[in-house]
């Protein structure tokens, strides 16, 4: 049975129910775990395609989107929380409340180019191609360091743009390095050090503060603030 | 579900982009609800011995920029007159009403209470019913200082959103004044305080507390900044506040608030209005408490205010001012989502009237007392009349009958013929 749209107005007025923003992919199966111990686990449907899904909390339900539409569901408040990848997030640039840092996605947003390249910095390049899904990030990136780069932006398989010659260097996130290295990359400078973060809309903030006070809280308890691991 | 498969109008060609992005025009009931809305917060203004300004809508980019803050100057729209001279359409009415207040009205009795409602001009993307010009209702309380005239503000615009018909809506208190007399302690400057205000505005901990290893601020100023984020609640946050004053201007602002309480109580709305001592953005030229207010089925603020106590003398003799500025078409569009219904347009009476004089005194006379009168310029038969008026939603027509008499026709009922002196008396009921 699919539960479609009656998460409109009645589930915005009522401040004691919550529908949070979740990202589809490798952060979800992350988040599942923490989200049980908190008391909010997932309840899947039966064909694994439905979009918005039910909690073990009753008032809490989920909305499953493209990660980084994450940002934009709860800006809107059409989600009054969401999980989204701090890259996703700094990329995004949307205004929103990030209360807690959660303890899985750990990843890094990176420069990098063909292992053979010469060592020369990279601020010696005159107008470097890059290619990124990124952009804003990666223009951010070389302009601090006053190079004017040509930002290519692609929506998938960055690594595959120098291999063409498409492109001079890469932006893209990197977990292992395993990526890179098959593809002759290797990693020349971090942007950024990434993790799962839980942000909040600003109005809903206030009008449920206690449902999202309850739900943070429940949260931060289960998130030891450990060290990131080293990457 | 029906789809719409009529063809697009061909669009001459002087109007093949008829509209630049962030311009929107309003017809039918967005128009009437509008006014409507401007109306109704005009007498709410009024009524609190408000006086209206209206200022022009475009000045000086100079006047404009000098104290609205990077964020604000960077949004104007700014063009040059035939003199070179940079103009710019007004991004806010906070700054014309400190100019008028310092420029013209120094000398009057103080204080000034000013409303205004018009448009503003801001160079940013669209969003959530706001377009790049859209209209701004506000109040400034200009020569008054007390903590009484923070809670005036406080109390209208509550009352205001209550006048719009909104369901529900939340005002977070801040007071700038506390964080300033805190941040007087760090004597930091640069980017490494922005990191600081920047981490306190997304309330995210982990950021929060990177920019204070960076500033080296350690014991209980630390403690007092990192405990910013949480200081959001109850009138129980000013007795939280108070455990973490490091200085006795801290101590002041958290008295000042908890006396704008007080007031608060008294007038009614300490309901709606909650503390967040960790709301520390705004305009920058805030001195005091600052607010914004939020209601459900908007991910977006409705209206935002503050003290502002250094902008007035910046164009002339110092004053302490306060004031609000609601987001008209946010609370429109809040209020929509919400379920409220407009009054539906529709004319109260169809009238084929002809040339007769004594037909068209009795529609002047129905006018004036406030019906909508619409007659049909051509030449009608009742039953076209009928159909007509079944489309507008109109629930009666009449037709000129000859001398003294008229055909009446109310929704759903045969004809029935009246003589003019009947006419009248039956639409004196309506």
């Amino acid at each position: 049975m699919v539960e479609s749209l009656p998460l409109a107005a009645s589930q915005h007025a009522d401040p004691s129910r919550l529908v949070v923003a979740l990202p589809k992919g490798r952060l979800l199966d992350e988040a599942r775990g923490l989200l049980a111990q908190a008391g909010y686990g997932l309840l899947e449907g039966d064909n694994g395609r439905q979009l918005v899904l039910p909690s073990a909390a009753p008032h809490v339900r989920y909305v499953l989107a493209k990660p980084s539409d994450v940002p934009v569901y709860v800006e809107y408040g059409a989600c009054d929380l969401g999980i989204a990848g701090l890259d996703v997030l700094r990329e995004a640039q949307r205004d929103l409340l990030e209360p807690l840092l959660l303890p899985f996605g750990y990843c890094r947003l990176a420069v990098a180019g063909p292992a053979e390249r010469a060592g020369r910095p990279l601020r010696l390049e005159p107008n470097p191609r890059v290619a990124t899904k990124f952009p804003r990030l990666t223009e951010a990136f070389f302009r601090q360091r006053g190079v004017s780069a040509e930002i290519i932006e692609l929506s998938g398989s960055v690594e595959l743009a120098p291999l063409v010659d498409l492109a001079d260097l890469v932006v893209d996130l990197v977990q292992s390095g395993q990526t890179l290295a098959d593809n002759g990359l290797a990693e020349l400078r971090v942007i950024l050090h990434s993790q799962a973060v839980l942000v909040a809309n600003r109005a809903a903030w206030r009008l449920k503060s206690q449902a999202i006070g309850a739900f943070v809280a429940s949260l931060r308890d289960r998130s030891s603030v450990g060290d990131r691991p080293e990457l | 579900m029906r789809i719409d498969t009529q063809p697009v109008q061909e669009l001459s060609p002087h109007a093949q982009w008829p509209l630049p992005q962030g311009v929107v025009d309003l017809v039918y009931q967005d128009a009437a609800s509008k006014r409507e809305l401007e109306t109704a917060l005009r007498g709410c203004f009024r009524a609190w011995s408000y006086d209206e300004l209206i200022p022009p809508s475009f000045e000086y980019a100079d006047t404009l920029a000098s104290e609205a803050g990077t964020q604000l100057a960077e949004e104007m729209y700014r063009f040059t007159d035939r003199d070179g001279r940079t103009l710019a359409l007004r991004p806010d009415l906070t700054i014309p009403a400190a100019r008028v207040a310092a420029t013209r009205l120094h000398d009057q009795p103080m204080p000034l209470r000013l409303f205004y409602i018009g448009s503003v001009f801001r160079y940013e993307a669209p969003q959530a019913g706001r377009q790049r010009e859209f209209t701004q209702a506000g109040i400034e309380l200009i020569g008054a200082g007390a903590p009484a005239a923070d809670a005036e503000v406080l109390a209208l615009t509550v009352e205001a959103l209550r006048t719009a018909g909104l369901a529900q809506f939340q005002l977070a208190l801040g007071q700038m004044a506390f964080f300033h007399a805190l941040l007087a302690e760090l004597e930091a400057a640069g980017p490494a305080l922005h990191g600081l205000q920047s981490a306190l505005d997304r309330k995210n901990p982990a950021d929060l507390a990177a920019a204070l290893d960076q500033l080296a601020v350690a014991g209980p100023l630390r403690r007092a900044i990192s405990a910013l984020p949480e200081l959001q609640g109850g009138p129980e946050v000013l007795a939280r506040g108070r455990a973490l004053c490091v200085n006795d201007a801290m101590a002041a602002a958290l008295d000042r608030l908890s006396a704008i309480h007080e007031l608060l109580l008294a007038c009614g709305v300490a309901e709606e209005i909650s503390f967040d001592l960790g709301e520390t953005r705004g305009m920058e030229y805030y001195t005091g408490i600052t607010f914004k207010g939020y209601t459900p089925g908007l991910g977006f603020s409705i209206c935002s205010g503050g003290r502002y106590d250094d902008l007035v003398g910046h164009f002339g003799r110092p004053q302490p001012a306060v004031g609000c500025a609601l987001w008209v078409d946010r609370i429109l569009l809040a209020r929509q989502r919400q379920g409220w219904q407009p009054a539906p347009l529709r004319p109260d009476l169809l009238w084929q009237t002809g040339a007769c004089p004594d037909c068209l005194r009795l529609v002047g006379q129905l006018r004036r007392r406030g019906l909508r009168v619409e007659l049909d310029l051509g030449d009608l038969d009742l039953e076209a009349l009928r159909a007509r008026a079944a489309g507008q939603g109109a629930p009666r027509v009449a037709l000129c009958a000859g001398a003294d008499a008229v055909m009446l026709a109310s929704a759903g009922a045969a004809p029935r013929r009246l003589s003019l002196e009947q006419f009248a008396g039956e639409a004196a009921t309506w």
